[in-house]
């Protein structure tokens, strides 16, 4: 393999060798970044409920309506004490009294409440056992009807349980749901307002709808679907093109309110 | 083939299935040769060099050419070079002479063989390895390049087995498989670069030679 005047250079020519594949390979472990970065997905959980959510409204309400009564109540005790001017010393104690007696009232009606709830609650447990019974023993068409009178009871029952906690609540948000709905509405009919080509529309006013699928970043899910077509098919294609073009749509960033624009009915006025 | 799997160059090749593991021993093999033979090279054609540069010297300085051919064959190291030629072309001029009685022309193409001949085996050690190294820059490649392919079939034969296939899933396979590639041009880049080089020296030094053996012949031919 070597030829005689070579030997002599074979030794330092190997160390040399060896010397530049350690130095590669010394190189390629430093400067490169071996260890590949795995950045955290974020991963959205989704539950799927069969019924709308029953818990969550009565955990949630009941909070807010204990504190409202105080507030009412305080005024009224006020001015009672103000009447007795003379008598200096003694105000403060009605006022300590008046506040153990509004205390002592709130505990009262806390209780109350609390006892109605549990009343209720041990009702329809315990008609929930006696159907429950009357399944294991599972005779006649007569009980059957009671059963069903009883289950009844108990939806009944259980509903206003429901009823009582999140009645009021849920009035005033759907109430602030629809203006930021309408709001939202409005920023993605005014962006997209913004980028059809008018002059494809005429000079009318021509009414489209489209039905237009959103993803949560504000990109459509599909292409949009035209309902009702404005009457010229160049100006539904402008109108079209003008939604996808304005991607992303502006989106609320409360995930519930999100929920309304998942697939949305835009009607839409290009001349407005 | 997990995401989790670290990207380290040595779990990278312990990865990889045994044809490509293969295929990184033998074009680690040859760059480590080619290497070796590439200093070794360097360090003869530059020794060769300066070996002929001081030959020309002191045969252009004007000494006698008895006392320069003593000095050449005094030393035990065989001469080598410029100097092997010289001295078997003036031994074989030497040697017809003492025969006496021979046509000049004869002499003349004697020792001219003789040149000939010891150019031819200097010539050939100078050119020892170079086809090793240029087979490696041309071959190697393709050695790196089979390795990667093997490597990428069977990640995307793993690939078929999955029902979801994300890219996390072929891409340990194919960086595996094209360390390959890169050991392969690692190998060949230097050895293509070197051959370059030493033909280039070789043949700018047997140029020397050859004109040296004209220039001695002329001043063989003027002294018999």
């Amino acid at each position: 393999m070597l030829r005689k005047h070579e030997n002599t250079d074979s030794w330092k020519a190997g160390g040399l060798a060896i010397a530049v594949h350690v130095l590669l390979l010394g190189a390629m472990l430093v400067s490169f970044n071996w260890k590949a970065a795995h950045p955290v997905l974020n991963v959205t959980e989704v539950e799927l409920w069969d019924k709308l959510p029953a818990a969550k409204p009565v955990l949630q309400p009941q909070p807010k309506p204990e504190p409202k009564p105080v507030i009412e109540e305080k005024p009224e005790p006020k001015p009672e004490p103000k009447p007795i001017v003379e008598e200096k010393p003694e105000p403060e104690q009605p006022k300590v009294d008046i506040a153990l007696e509004n205390k002592k009232k709130k505990l009262e009606q806390q209780a109350k409440i609390e006892l109605e709830k549990n009343k209720k609650a041990e009702l329809a447990k315990k008609i929930a056992q006696q159907i429950r019974e009357e399944d294991l023993q599972n005779n006649k068409a007569a009980e059957k009807q009671a059963k069903l009178d009883r289950e009844k009871a108990l939806n009944k029952l259980q509903q206003d349980l429901l009823n009582e906690n999140s009645g009021a609540d849920t009035k005033t948000a759907s109430a602030a749901n629809a203006s930021i709905i309408g709001e939202y509405t409005e920023k993605i009919k005014a962006k997209i307002r913004g980028n059809v080509n008018k002059t494809l529309c005429g000079d009318g006013n021509p009414e489209l709808r489209f039905d237009i699928g959103l993803l949560p970043t504000g990109e459509l899910s599909g292409p949009p679907k035209l309902v009702k077509s404005s009457g010229s098919a160049a100006c539904d294609d402008a109108v079209e093109r003008a939604i996808t073009a304005s991607q992303p749509l502006p989106l609320p960033t409360d995930p519930a309110i999100y929920a309304k624009f998942r697939s949305l009915n835009l009607r839409f006025k290009p001349n407005e | 083939m997990n995401a989790e799997n670290d990207m380290s160059l040595l779990s990278l090749i312990s990865g990889a299935s045994l044809p490509v593991q293969l295929v990184m021993l033998i074009l680690l093999m040859t760059s480590l040769f080619s290497w070796w033979y590439i200093f070794i090279k360097v360090a003869t054609i530059k020794r060769a060099e300066t070996e002929s540069e001081d030959f020309e010297n002191k045969f252009w300085s004007g000494g006698d050419l008895n006392k320069l051919y003593e000095s050449v064959t005094a030393g035990r190291r065989k001469p080598q070079g410029m100097a092997s030629i010289f001295e078997a072309g003036f031994k074989e001029f030497i040697r017809h002479k003492q025969q006496g009685r021979m046509e000049v022309s004869d002499v003349m193409e004697g020792s001219r063989r003789a040149m000939r001949a010891a150019y031819n085996r200097e010539l050939d050690d100078l050119d020892a390895h170079l086809p090793f190294l240029a087979s490696v820059g041309s071959v190697s490649p393709y050695i790196g390049l089979f390795g990667t392919v093997w490597g990428i079939m069977n990640s995307f034969r793993g690939l078929s087995s999955v029902a979801q296939a994300t890219l996390s899933q072929v891409a340990p396979g194919i960086a595996e498989a094209l360390i390959a590639t890169a050991i392969g041009l690692f190998a060949a880049i230097p050895a293509v670069i070197a051959y370059n080089r030493f033909a280039s020296s070789v043949d700018r030094l047997s140029v020397r030679y050859e004109s040296f053996m004209e220039e001695f012949t002329n001043i063989l031919q003027r002294k018999s």
